[in-house]
């Protein structure tokens, strides 16, 4: 019976893919570190001010509040887009 | 480390039919000046169901008004209320009777700024123009005490408390940091809040200042019967809460009372009472001082008393039925007990979590194993994963500066840099991540890293550095690291007085980590501990220190006075600046480094603390400097070399190492003459002097922090090897 110690060519297979994993956990470190940077740095502000959306979204009358909005929001650009067609 | 800047106050008055005073007391806060101006408050007033002028009042002045039930209110309760309400970095909370005297404002944001650990800043009580002598004399004496009794001003300056000192406090006039009101909170307690704040915060780590430019006008003043009755509501609340019972001993009474009114006399000349109202008061100070033996005694037997009578005697108007449990020893003085072995007070846990958890942690589960050796060899090229675990910092601390200029360069060299802020005490629980990664931003140096707190989210590391005694313990435990470091810039263990904390400081250098040192003295300290070591030196920001386009100065002396860290020897710099003034009146003395004047025997200009710039020009103006230290040296003096400042330091402590024995640093030892002698030289000696500045601008030249994170690099690649060959 064999082992991997014992076929030279084997084990350089398995260190090559020991490293390569390697490469792919170093690079999915940096990788993370830089979402959390890119996120923490648009985070900054609602954080400053303490405003913790899923909190305030789980309120209730908070998501037809934000429907409301949408629907007003809807309706504003329908209007603006008639403005802009009869000004031709 | 210094102080982080205040730069918002919120101010919080809960009031119940306040009109009498709220006009002058909201007047008086708006007519605060502060000397930074960037520095911002508000005004909340809390009305618990007032059925005066109060709201009415609060809002003509631009206060905000809360408007709670009677019922709701609590001193604890609704103080954190008012804190939750507010956004100020710091808490600031007035009776609605207090009013603040001039230069309150100024005081509380000068006491923060004290030392980086203040959490509390609270200030006198002066009586107002119509409080009696009797109770004026007693504020006095009972402030004297708080201060600094050495201050030249016989009312004490300002003096920082910590554990084992006076734990008194007061919301009567008292200012919290934010992160130390979210990490203690007011107990909800039906009195004594404050006290009980006061020795949670000391025994928390936190320390408080007392400052005595922080005062308000504030007075109990009642007319000689309410003051009897008030008197006994005080005793009777002092047996319920401490088992206090006033003796009933007429003769021993008599003769404190005699001594009181005497004391009270002696004031009443003091303070200038022509012999017509020395009279009328001494006649009112011994009824006042009877009254209070006697309802005070009355007080502490109330239960005893029939309710109709305990209605009468008592201001509040409330009645007891039964006498409070005392303890054995307070029940044996009142003579309602039996003397038997002494039974102490329960004390609930006044800590939601252990203090230094993560030290008990190790201490039952030991370091964790690294991981194994990689096969692509110990990792002596290519970028690292650098995962540093920081502890909570403010604005201004040098300590952060030096390590995040050299993590920027790291990250300038490629390599991957994340920040974990250990935080075990809370003195950052107020921040979220975001919000930490802005102020080491705004506050230091322009990082990428991403920055996380505690370790939930920890996904291991190459390497893993500990950059101060109390994240060691912390990195020891962290699993999925190749190596453990430990960036040493100070000698730690020194920053105590002997105790556990210097003991969990020296034992951290046992913690098998290599160790980063910043000077041959740390590596030397280290040493001794039997750990290993590199050495890094500490850059210069030489594009802002250089000489720059002022005239010099040929009879000055700047020194670094900053004498809230025991560590820079301020007093001894004072004694030799002493020394020199007596040889050299002519000689000019600036001083920087702290937010308030420090208390010295001659005039001198202070300068505050500075930005860099404002560094850069004084160290270009003056002629010497005097920076000491008595454990590693501080990065000063390299700054005032940069800028062709001869510097006088320590002898005999890290600084020859760094400097050499005869460049723009002058060694004198532990002694005020000779230190005088070297600054004397400085100052008449023209060529010495520029001896001295020539070389030490040709030492400051290539000392960059590109340089210092090269060094902490060839560091982490030795930890590296080291725990691969292991």
């Amino acid at each position: 019976m064999t082992n991997a110690h014992d076929n030279p060519s084997e084990v350089e297979i398995l260190r090559a893919h020991v490293a390569e994993l390697e490469q792919q956990l170093a690079e999915q470190s940096r990788a993370t570190n830089a979402i959390v940077a890119r996120s923490q740095e648009k985070l900054y502000w609602l954080e400053r001010w303490h405003i913790d959306l899923d909190r305030i979204m789980a309120k209730p009358g908070a998501v037809p509040a934000l429907e409301a909005v949408k629907k007003l929001r809807g309706g504003v650009r329908a209007a603006k887009k008639a403005k802009r067609r009869l000004a031709g | 480390m210094s102080a982080d800047k205040v730069t918002s106050v919120s101010i919080v008055v809960p009031v119940k039919d306040g009109a009498r005073y709220l006009p002058e007391l909201l007047a008086a806060i708006d007519a605060q000046v502060v000397s930074d101006a960037a520095v911002t408050r508000d005004v909340l007033v809390i009305d618990s169901g007032s059925t005066d002028d109060s709201v009415a009042i609060a809002r003509a002045a631009g206060a905000t008004v809360l408007e709670i039930p009677a019922a709701e209110f609590g001193h604890g309760r609704t103080r954190n209320l008012g804190a939750e309400e507010t956004t100020g970095d710091v808490i600031a909370f007035l009776t609605q009777d207090a009013t603040p005297l001039a230069g309150w404002l100024q005081a509380i944001v000068d006491g923060f700024a004290l030392a980086d650990d203040v959490g509390a800043v609270y200030g006198p009580h002066r009586p107002r123009p119509d409080t009696s002598p009797m109770i004026a004399r007693e504020l006095g004496a009972f402030f004297a005490g708080h201060g600094d009794q050495d201050a030249p001003n016989g009312v004490g300056g300002a003096r920082i408390q910590r554990a084992g000192d006076l734990d008194w406090l007061s919301n009567v006039n008292a200012a919290y940091r934010r992160d130390c009101w979210a990490a203690v909170r007011f107990d909800d307690l039906p009195y004594s809040e404050d006290q009980a704040f006061g020795a949670a915060m000391l025994a928390a780590g936190w320390a408080k200042v007392y400052h005595p430019g922080a005062a308000v006008a504030h007075a109990h003043d009642y007319p000689p019967a309410q003051f009897a009755r008030r008197y006994f509501d005080e005793y009777r609340g002092l047996r319920a809460t401490v088992g206090h019972v006033e003796p009933l001993a007429p003769r021993r009474a008599l003769g404190d009372v005699r001594g009181l009114v005497a004391a009270d006399r002696a004031f009443m000349r003091d303070v200038g009472l022509d012999a017509a109202a020395q009279r009328r008061w001494t006649a009112r100070s011994l009824i006042h001082h009877s009254s209070r033996k006697a309802f005070g005694a009355l007080g502490s037997r109330a239960h005893a008393l029939p309710p109709a009578v305990q209605r009468t005697l008592s201001l509040e108007g409330t009645v007891v039925t039964s006498a409070p449990d005392l303890p054995a020893t307070a029940a044996a003085a009142a003579g309602t007990g039996a003397a038997g072995p002494k039974r102490g007070t329960a004390v609930p846990p006044l800590r939601l979590t252990p203090l230094w958890e993560t030290i008990r942690r190790h201490a039952r589960e030991g370091t964790t194993p690294l991981l194994p050796p990689s096969p692509d060899g110990p990792g002596d090229e290519g970028p690292l994963h650098i995962a540093v675990v920081v502890p909570p910092f403010a604005r201004g601390s040098g300590g952060h500066m030096s390590l995040f200029q050299l993590l920027l360069r790291l990250e300038r060299m490629g390599h991957d840099v994340s920040i974990w802020i250990d935080d075990e005490l809370g003195n950052m629980s107020a921040f979220r991540p975001a919000r930490i990664r802005r102020q080491i931003r705004d506050w230091f140096v322009p990082l990428e890293a991403p920055v996380y707190k505690g370790f939930d989210e920890w996904f291991g590391a190459d390497v893993a550095l500990a950059t101060g005694w109390q994240t060691a313990h912390s990195v020891a435990m962290l699993p999925g690291c190749r190596a453990r470091a430990y960036l040493v810039q100070d000698h730690e263990p020194e920053f105590y007085s002997t105790g556990a904390e210097s003991h969990w400081a020296e034992q951290t250098y046992a913690l098998g980590f290599h160790h980063l040192c910043g000077s041959p003295y740390l590596e030397a300290m280290v040493t001794r501990y039997g750990g290993t070591s590199s050495r890094f030196s500490f850059g210069i920001e030489l594009d802002t220190y250089y000489t720059r386009d002022t005239p010099r100065e040929t009879d000055t002396i700047v020194m670094y006075g900053r004498d809230s860290t025991p560590r820079r020897a301020v007093p001894l710099a004072i004694m030799a600046v002493q020394e020199l003034l007596e040889r050299r009146p002519q000689t000019k003395v600036l001083s920087f480094g702290a937010n308030y004047p420090i208390y010295t025997p001659f005039p001198y200009e202070d300068l505050g603390v500075l930005t860099l710039d404002e560094l850069a020009w004084t160290f270009s103006r003056a002629t010497v400097g005097l920076v000491l230290s008595m454990t590693n040296y501080s990065v000063i003096p390299q700054e005032m070399l940069a800028c062709g400042l001869p510097v006088v330091e320590l002898a005999g402590v890290s600084g020859e190492g760094i400097f050499g024995e005869d460049g723009g640093v002058t060694f004198a030892p532990f002694d005020p003459v000779a230190l005088a002698d070297r600054l004397e030289k400085l100052l008449d000696d023209r060529a010495e002097w520029e001896r001295r500045s020539a070389a030490g601008r040709e030492w400051a030249q290539g000392r960059t922090w590109e340089l210092g994170a090269q060094q902490i690099e060839a560091g982490l690649r030795e930890a590296l090897r080291q725990a691969h060959s292991a």
